[in-house]
């Protein structure tokens, strides 16, 4: 059985169509009988390499290795590491400049503020919008989602479909929240799309619920992950989105 | 630790696992593996300055390809026998059934042999895409083809593995 749409139809469940293609994808697998059987066995094939296939982790004793491989290259790559080190002895001597240090080394290990967060979150939202690229993967099926995240971010979101309460899961990409890679679960609400954004919980305050530039934004902490939902959408319906995510086992 | 060699901990360590888990499919074996790894961070690590920007991932992994390629004659000659020196073997010991533990160990190596089976180009490209979750950008960036040879290798893999996978069952 063989159709010529076949690399299309793969394309689609690998995640890489815009959301043209892959809605032209989607008709088409509806209607051709081979490639209906096609993507069954792929998404098997899939499943069945995920669940059964060890994925190694380094030993602790190569990532030792490593580590003094490094020492050594970074020794051999920097000739005056004495001369450099008295140009930050002379700079910082005295008592201003062990406070200046010290100052400096609090700023630098202080969490974002909660207005930071707040910002940041709305930014990479409208800049997502502006550039038209809110999905990287495109996909209404929450198991094209979730393991589409797995080798690009350290962390996996939970990712739900709730049509029937009137969010439709659309599909998902990598962002930033004050720096840190996030994940997004992007769902559409009417004309409106909701963004949520997933990141490792740091010591931080959240916002809570926020408004910045006309967007509204909610956070929340669930275990050891930040959560903020984003929309142009009222907060009525952000707040129900958000009870859902919320209700939802990871 | 100067700034240099901090960016490139938080930015290359992290791919560490994915780094050694494409060399161990690709030499078959997890003491070349090591080897590989430490090549080819060694290698990154020097060639650091000269990356500019982007997803550090594929980067790293088209290095350890790279030094995969470079490796010797005999390394490579063993990857084409050898079976994975598989200290994973307790893989699924968490499984709370010890039967269903080892039936699932047996399946996993029985399809683990059904890979290697795959002509090269075509195992790295399914591996790329299914374990290490690369875009098919991604996957031509490392593999060095263009992204219409990623496509029909892994459209060519999947129907070779499948039709491996079968036949063996059914023997």
């Amino acid at each position: 059985m063989n159709c010529s749409e076949m690399l299309r139809t793969q394309a689609f469940l690998d995640g890489e169509l815009d959301d043209t293609a892959a809605k032209q994808a989607e008709r088409h697998i509806e209607n051709c009988k081979a490639c209906r059987a096609f993507s069954a066995s792929i998404a098997d094939l899939s499943d069945m390499l995920r669940k059964q296939i060890p994925h190694h982790r380094a030993p602790d004793a190569l990532r030792r290795r490593v580590g003094k491989l490094l020492d050594e290259a970074e020794e051999a790559a920097d000739p005056t590491p004495f001369r450099r080190r008295n140009f930050w002895m002379g700079a910082l001597s005295g008592s201003g400049g062990t406070a200046l240090a010290a100052g400096l080394a609090l700023f630098l290990i202080l969490p974002p503020s909660a207005a930071t967060l707040a910002q940041s979150v709305t930014d990479a939202h409208v800049r997502a919008l502006m550039n038209g690229k809110t999905i990287q993967v495109v996909s209404s099926n929450h198991h094209t989602v979730k393991p589409w995240f797995a080798g690009r971010v350290a962390l996996s979101p939970p990712v739900a479909d709730f049509q029937q309460q009137g969010f439709v899961l659309a599909g998902g990409r990598i962002d930033k929240v004050a720096g840190t890679q996030a994940a997004v679960v992007v769902y559409r609400h009417g004309k409106h799309e909701i963004d949520l954004f997933v990141w490792p919980a740091g010591k931080g305050a959240l916002p809570g619920e926020n408004t910045t530039q006309g967007y509204h934004a909610m956070f929340w902490r669930g275990g050891d992950l930040n959560f903020a939902a984003v929309s142009d959408t009222d907060w009525t319906e952000l707040r129900k989105f958000s009870g859902l995510v919320r209700a939802e086992p990871e | 630790m100067d700034e240099r060699r901090r960016r490139f901990e938080t930015m290359a360590l992290p791919h560490l696992d994915a780094a050694y888990s494409l060399a161990c499919w690709l030499s078959r074996s997890q003491t070349d593996a090591e080897d590989i790894v430490q090549e080819a961070m060694l290698r990154a690590f020097r060639a650091f300055d000269g990356f500019r920007g982007g997803d550090v991932k594929p980067w790293l992994l088209a290095i350890v390809r790279n030094c995969w390629r470079n490796a010797g004659a005999d390394v490579r000659r063993r990857a084409q026998t050898a079976l994975l020196d598989d200290g994973d073997a307790s893989l699924a010991s968490d499984e709370p059934d010890p039967e269903a533990s080892a039936m699932r160990t047996s399946e996993s190596r029985r399809l683990d042999e059904a890979i290697a089976l795959l002509p090269e180009e075509f195992r790295e490209a399914l591996l790329l895409r299914e374990m290490e979750d690369m875009s098919y950008r991604e996957i031509a960036t490392i593999t060095g083809v263009p992204i219409g040879t990623v496509m029909s290798r892994l459209a060519r893999a999947r129907a070779m593995l499948r039709e491996t996978w079968m036949a063996r069952n059914l023997a």
